[in-house]
């Protein structure tokens, strides 16, 4: 049987060396940024994965039950956190070089 | 009272509060960011003062340290903070004459950039680190496409594609780092890592970590965004970034190396590889200063040059070596920022950045070409000026652990000497007729400069013992108990 952990966790990598082939070698500013856009958004899934627990429970504490014993099975909410600080800051990133790009556009035409 | 929070959500408020009392009056503006820089500067003094028994704390929110957010502040990040605060005080008010539109925005980022400088020097935490080097980050590719012209936006869009991948990386190693050990507190950690065997991972997060503050400092082969993006920037900017914001990344892999992962193999071997690419910045930026007229470039060059020197000595890793590592960092911000500040001057009344264009410029403005001169030879080494008592510490480091790299350092600076003295022998004794126009705010800025680069040079080996070594003499030990023992 495959294992199918392994190979998400394969292609996701995969896909940031895409990224990062990407963001390097297309001259297109358009294309950079979309490449820059695909490394972000596989770092971040890699990162959830990091902190994923198979067959784990959503990291809500339900009423009644211990927090030790959640916590061995619940997935962690850490990563999950750090990746949404990520997106925030990302769409930050994202936009500031969308802008450069249409002003550049625009000057030089 | 604690005086961490002040300084680090003091320029984030001003920087907020700014666009609105932009739309009521922009003097008005103008004085309150420099107001905000002022208490900034003030409100790092402080924090310097309290931070010498021991390293302070300061927990965001009340949530105790391995949990909360945790801002620690030991002496090394203390004296690069107020030295940070201080410079840009400094650059505020020289930016009050030299920008002529969109100040508002200007300063808006400007103190946001001040709040992403100095939330990385005093950060407990590694996450937030990243956080901070991205508010730092935005704001300086945003000021770096200030001008937004062609050229501007290029250089800005290489310095932010190449300075995404960088922090991007960083996430990385941080997510693999969190997985391996569990936590993200700084002190938390270097006690994981000082007590365990827990090495599996660490030489991939190293590398990863690694690669992005080489980014972000300029280091070959990741130099090449440096001599676009620095030129391109408004000159007050220019002394921003290649006095201060590559700071940030020697600063990371210092904290990285000697507090987290001191003594571990790992390091001993990423050192290696820091001192090889050191030394090949050294010689990439000393040679290309001889070769280009653009003034400000040649200056961005020398940034490179200066960056090697300082990851050839976190490369060494003595103690020696550190303490000569932020000693060298505090007098090469302020030359450096001095050298952009007074070339801006010149740059402002030539109109062009070509050493040609301003030939003879420096007869009609002997302020600005004192000031240029004074940090032209102290970068390049002259006593008695400032950089010249960091380099010799640089040296007996260098020598201790192989001579070849003080032959680099002796061979680097006299190659950048030979370039300084070429643009000092046009800007002065070239011919060209260049009126001079009365920039009385600037030429006190860089008059005043000039002169503590004088006095620094005097006193210096005062501060490096009294400052540097004590800094570097802390060790993880102490930031270990002064982050989990509260």
């Amino acid at each position: 049987m495959i294992d199918l952990w392994g190979v998400a966790i394969v292609s996701l990598v995969l896909t940031m060396i895409v990224g990062i082939y990407g963001v390097t070698a297309r001259k297109d500013l358009v294309k950079k940024l979309i490449s820059l856009t695909i490394l972000g958004d596989s770092a971040n899934a890699f990162v959830v994965a990091l902190g994923y627990r198979i067959n784990g429970k959503p990291p809500i504490l339900p009423s009644g039950e211990s927090v030790a014993t959640f916590a061995k099975t619940a997935v962690d909410p850490l990563p999950q956190a750090l990746v949404i600080t990520a997106v925030v800051i990302g769409m930050a990133i994202n936009v500031l070089l969308a802008f450069a790009i249409i002003q550049l556009r625009r000057v030089e035409a | 009272m604690n005086p961490i929070p002040l300084a680090v959500l003091t320029p984030i408020a001003f920087a907020f509060t700014l666009p609105l009392i932009g739309k009521l009056s922009k003097s008005v503006a103008k004085a309150y960011a420099v107001l905000g820089t002022f208490l900034t500067m003030l409100f790092t003094f402080e924090v310097f003062k309290s931070s010498e028994g021991g390293p302070l704390t300061y927990t965001f929110g009340g949530w105790r340290a391995p949990i909360g957010i945790v801002y620690e502040v030991d002496t090394m990040s203390a004296f690069l903070g107020l030295v940070t605060s201080t410079l840009l005080f400094l650059i505020a008010i020289y930016s009050l004459e030299y920008i002529k539109s969109g100040e508002v925005w200007y300063f808006t980022l400007y103190l946001g950039l001040e709040a992403g400088l100095i939330g990385v020097l005093y950060t407990g935490d590694l996450f937030n680190l990243f956080v901070m080097l991205e508010v730092t980050s935005v704001a300086a590719y945003a000021l770096v496409m200030f001008n937004r012209d062609p050229q501007s936006l290029r250089a800005g869009l290489k310095y932010a594609f190449i300075g995404a991948i960088g922090t991007t990386l960083y996430f990385i190693a941080m997510g693999l780092l969190y997985r391996t050990y569990g936590t993200l507190n700084m002190a938390q950690l270097a006690e994981i890592v000082h007590s365990s065997d827990v090495v599996n991972a660490s030489l991939a997060i190293l590398l990863l970590a690694t690669w992005a503050f080489l980014i972000k400092a300029a280091i070959f082969p990741n130099h090449f965004w440096l001599p676009d993006a620095h030129p391109a920037a408004p000159s007050p900017i220019s002394a921003v970034l290649s006095g201060l914001v590559v700071n940030v990344g020697i600063y990371s892999i210092a904290r990285l190396y000697f507090t987290l992962y001191s003594g571990l193999p790992e390091v001993k071997s990423l050192g290696t590889l820091l001192i090889i690419l050191g030394a090949i910045s050294a010689f990439l930026g000393a040679i290309m200063m001889n070769v280009h007229s653009d003034i400000k470039r040649i200056i961005a060059y020398s940034t490179i040059m200066h960056m090697g020197y300082l990851s050839m000595a976190l490369g060494i890793g003595s103690s020696l070596a550190l303490a000569s590592a932020v000693f060298h960092t505090f007098n090469h911000a302020i030359a450096k920022s001095l050298l952009f500040l007074s070339a801006g001057i010149m740059i402002q009344i030539g109109g062009s950045r070509d050493l040609r264009d301003l030939a003879g410029i420096g007869r009609t403005n002997p302020l600005a070409m004192f000031s240029f001169a004074v940090a032209a030879l102290s970068l390049a080494g002259i006593p008695p000026l400032n950089v010249f008592s960091s380099k010799v510490m640089l040296f007996t480091a260098f020598l201790d652990w192989n001579p070849a790299l003080a032959g680099v350092l002796v061979v680097t600076s006299i190659m950048s000497l030979v370039a300084y003295v070429k643009m000092m022998r046009v800007l002065w004794l070239g011919c060209g007729k260049k009126e001079s126009v009365g920039m009385p705010v600037m030429t006190g800025v860089v008059v005043a400069i000039s002169i503590a680069v004088i006095v620094l040079g005097l006193v210096g080996p005062w501060i490096f013992k009294g400052i540097a070594l004590p800094a570097v003499a802390q060790g993880w030990e102490s930031y270990v108990a002064g982050g989990l023992g509260g």
